[in-house]
């Protein structure tokens, strides 16, 4: 227990972000170069501002149609990716462990809203299986690694509230917590996860293509 | 949730894919694979297919999923699913077989319409991912019969409709000597070096449409415009090439094309009403030639015609009553955003416009673009089946008084007129010069 | 705004603990909790501590180990601070009650961590009831 507990608040803290940084710096830097070699024209016409029109609408909210033909799922979808990445970053938990490392902090929720923050997570991962299970397409695009990001997703958040709460078991709970948490750090540039990664980019370029070629919105 | 997933493909016999196929062994595939993945494919197909995380949000983007009752295997996503993820993911390991499955739906169920590259959250671009897998079936030699047979006029005689070369001087002459008994000094200039103008057409216009050469003439007589046409191999825009993945090829067509306007030292190519020519000078061709933007300003007919009307060069005598709908073709819409100004030609010519919903930028395409309806008879009835979306756009418009369509593309013509057809909507087809030519003042 | 409110807290919170101090007799046996006259508005439930059990099963004889005085950065020999709370040093120079709060957990948790014994999650020492 005290190893396992030392181990994985210490070495594999290290391992995880070293990983995600690291990995995400690889897959950003040699995506870019195989681009130099073989999809020139992102280079040529890549518009900044094209780029940042396209994505603008694209992280707010109903602003793009298909936002607009799907209420619900957007709902669900900005729901999920705000609580996702805001809630471990002003948890009073970590934020006081990042303190007790670094001697320095910022700005925390109070816990409830943590509580809420990680349960939003929760039932937004549980409306994803719904669609992943329940509407035809989704189950078919759906492979078994795209049920196992999911489970990987919510297992932090899972476990995080189980320890907080001390349900049962809670001590396990911490230490599958810290490790869920890392691993889901560290597999982002390697998944579908990397999405947070390349997101700015394929939206981007896509929106310069449709803007600055083709003269059309993409939104 | 037990019902059967996937339409049943394969049963459509195609004589270019069944021959293709026969020659086919899974070892060959694999190298052909193998080497196109990587020399070809570069850090956007890798990206698109890293990042795609399923969520089904481009399923709606697509007529065909939309027409086929929501069938799966026909979203954007499904059709990577089915054909380029396979490929990548077995690194070439595919048999034969599924090779021609993967052929029948890049050829025959994608229109490469981009319009789920727009539905795409993440901007994921799927026409890229299928043109890939078009591209492999070229270099294995499997492709449609019908859209192997253009590209091989193409690749002869550098138009799309086998067109010999005294054949098309002959055609613009007999147009010329028709247009003149309505307006005796007209004139389809050849060979004219320095014009404002180098128009050029797609094949189908000298074989088939050579009406709408006449109505550009008399057009761009009565707009004063100083236009010339080439007497040589140049004067087709279209390209085929480009939906087969034949690259090089394409690349040879949009070569002499830009070069013959060049030669003429031409100040703009003004293209006919068109779309997948339009993207292939426009959009794809510059790019395969190294060309950021094409050499020669490239004006689409649409364009080109907003501009003339505009400026007053062409006046229109009387309005066209019908109440007509405008059919946004996918290459001048998402390619190049010219919408509006359809729009505003429409509305100068016409006294009432029913639109239909979805449109602009947000259009279904007729089914028939992407080199859909070039890979003939066999395919025909999926294609028209998959255009169930439009044929609800337009009876909506049929009901709503609507008679006249007017669609600036050719391969929007062929597919729609397949789609008032098949759908019994009484409604007639119309290119803006049609309108244009009936409305002006002689 | 957060600072004054926060200072006014830290006020009210020193003359309340001053009232309950001089009220009740202090005395080491008391001590179930950790506490401190900063914790006002406390996020979790108190540590349990039983101060002597603790140490006589943790073995810590010498006071100094936790009521340690510091000047310039080296502990002082001989010398403990029984008789301070352990925010008079640790308090971030601004009353922060975090840098309490790190202190406590850098001393228990390290050293569970390092002996290998007590509790180390966040519920062991802040179990609800």
């Amino acid at each position: 227990m005290h190893s396992l507990y030392a181990f994985l608040t210490g070495s594999m803290v290290w391992v995880s972000v070293l990983l995600f940084l690291g990995g995400s710096v690889y897959s950003l830097v040699s995506r870019a170069v195989m681009a130099r070699k073989m999809d020139k024209m992102v280079y040529s016409y890549f518009s900044l501002h094209y780029a940042l029109r396209s994505i603008f609408h694209w992280v707010i909210p109903y602003a793009a149609r298909n936002w607009r033909l799907h209420p619900l799922f957007t709902f669900v979808t900005f729901t999920f990716h705000i609580c996702l990445i805001w809630t471990p970053l002003v948890l009073f938990a970590h934020v006081g462990l990042f303190y007790e490392a670094w001697g320095f902090s910022w700005w925390f929720i109070p816990d409830l809203a943590g509580d809420v923050c990680a349960g939003l997570v929760l039932a937004c991962c549980l409306f994803f299986l719904g669609r992943r299970l329940f509407l035809r397409d989704v189950r078919y695009l759906s492979t078994a690694s795209d049920y196992v990001m999911l489970a990987l997703v919510a297992a932090p958040y899972l476990t995080g509230m189980w320890a907080h709460r001390q349900w049962p078991g809670h001590e396990t709970a911490l230490l599958l917590h810290v490790f869920s948490g890392e691993l889901l750090l560290a597999l982002i540039p390697f998944t579908k996860l990397g999405h947070m990664l390349f997101f700015l980019f394929t939206r981007g370029y896509i929106g310069s293509e449709f803007g600055a070629v083709r003269h059309a919105r993409d939104w | 949730m037990t019902d059967e997933i996937g339409a049943p493909r394969g049963h459509i016999k195609d004589v270019g894919i069944e021959t293709g196929a026969a020659r086919l062994t899974p070892e060959i595939i694999r190298k052909t694979a193998l080497r196109m993945l990587h020399e070809e494919a570069g850090a956007r197909l890798r990206t698109y297919l890293d990042i795609c995380v399923r969520c089904g949000l481009c399923s709606n983007a697509c007529h065909y999923y939309n027409s086929m009752g929501g069938d799966p295997t026909y979203s954007p996503a499904g059709k990577v699913k089915e054909t380029l993820s396979v490929i990548m993911a077995k690194n070439g390991r595919v048999d034969v077989e599924f090779m021609k499955k993967a052929c029948e739906i890049a050829f025959t169920e994608c229109n490469l319409c981009r319009r789920c590259a727009m539905y795409c959250p993440l901007g994921i671009d799927t026409a890229t991912m299928m043109l890939f897998v078009r591209r492999l079936c070229h270099k294995l030699g499997m492709v449609p019969q019908y859209i192997q047979d253009t590209a091989h006029s193409h690749s002869a005689t550098m138009n799309q409709m086998w067109v010999k070369e005294d054949e098309w001087i002959d055609s613009l002459q007999w147009q010329e000597n028709e247009a003149r008994e309505e307006v005796p000094d007209l004139r389809i200039p050849l060979e004219k070096e320095g014009a404002d103008v180098f128009y050029s057409v797609i094949g189908p216009e000298p074989k088939f449409r050579a009406q709408l050469i006449y109505q550009a003439a008399v057009i761009f007589h009565k707009a004063g415009v100083n236009w010339t046409m080439p007497a040589t191999p140049g004067w087709d825009n279209s390209d085929m090439c480009m939906y087969t993945g034949d690259m090089e090829m394409m690349s040879r067509l949009k070569k002499l094309h830009f070069e013959t306007a060049l030669r003429l030292r031409a100040k703009r190519i003004v293209m006919g009403e068109c779309g997948h020519a339009f993207r292939s000078v426009y959009d794809m061709g510059n790019r395969a030639l190294g060309w950021r933007y094409p050499p020669v300003p490239v004006i689409h007919a649409i364009d080109f015609f907003h501009e003339i009307l505009t400026q007053g060069k062409i006046k229109v005598a009387q309005k066209y009553e019908k109440p007509v709908t405008i059919h946004d073709p996918c290459n001048i819409v998402r390619g190049r955003g010219l919408h509006e100004k359809l729009r505003e030609a429409v509305g100068m010519l016409c006294e009432t416009v029913i639109e239909m919903e979805p449109n602009r930028e947000h259009n279904y395409c007729c089914a028939a673009g992407g080199g859909v309806i070039n890979c003939g008879p066999p395919f025909k009835m999926k294609r028209v089946l998959g255009a169930r979306v439009k044929g609800d756009q337009l009876m909506e418009v049929h009901k709503k008084g609507g008679v006249t369509c007017i669609a600036p593309c050719h391969n929007c013509h062929g597919g729609l007129e397949d789609i008032l057809h098949h759908y019994k909507i009484p409604m007639d087809l119309k290119f803006l010069g049609d309108i244009i030519y009936q409305c002006m003042e002689k | 705004m957060r600072g004054q409110t926060f200072l006014m807290r830290l006020l009210a919170g020193a003359a309340l603990t001053a009232l309950i101090f001089s009220a009740s007799a202090w005395s080491q046996e008391d001590v179930e909790n950790v506490r401190d006259s900063v914790f006002t508005e406390t996020m979790r439930p108190a540590a349990v501590f039983p101060h002597d059990a603790h140490n006589a099963k943790a073995g810590i004889g010498d006071c100094a180990v936790c009521h340690h005085v510091v000047e310039n950065g080296r502990p002082v020999e001989g010398e403990t601070s029984e008789d301070r709370e352990c925010s008079e040093c640790h308090h971030g120079g601004k009353g922060w009650p975090m840098d309490v709060v790190r202190a406590y957990h850098q001393r228990c948790r390290g050293c569970h961590v390092e002996r290998k014994a007590g509790p180390v999650t966040c519920a062991g020492c802040h179990p609800r009831r």
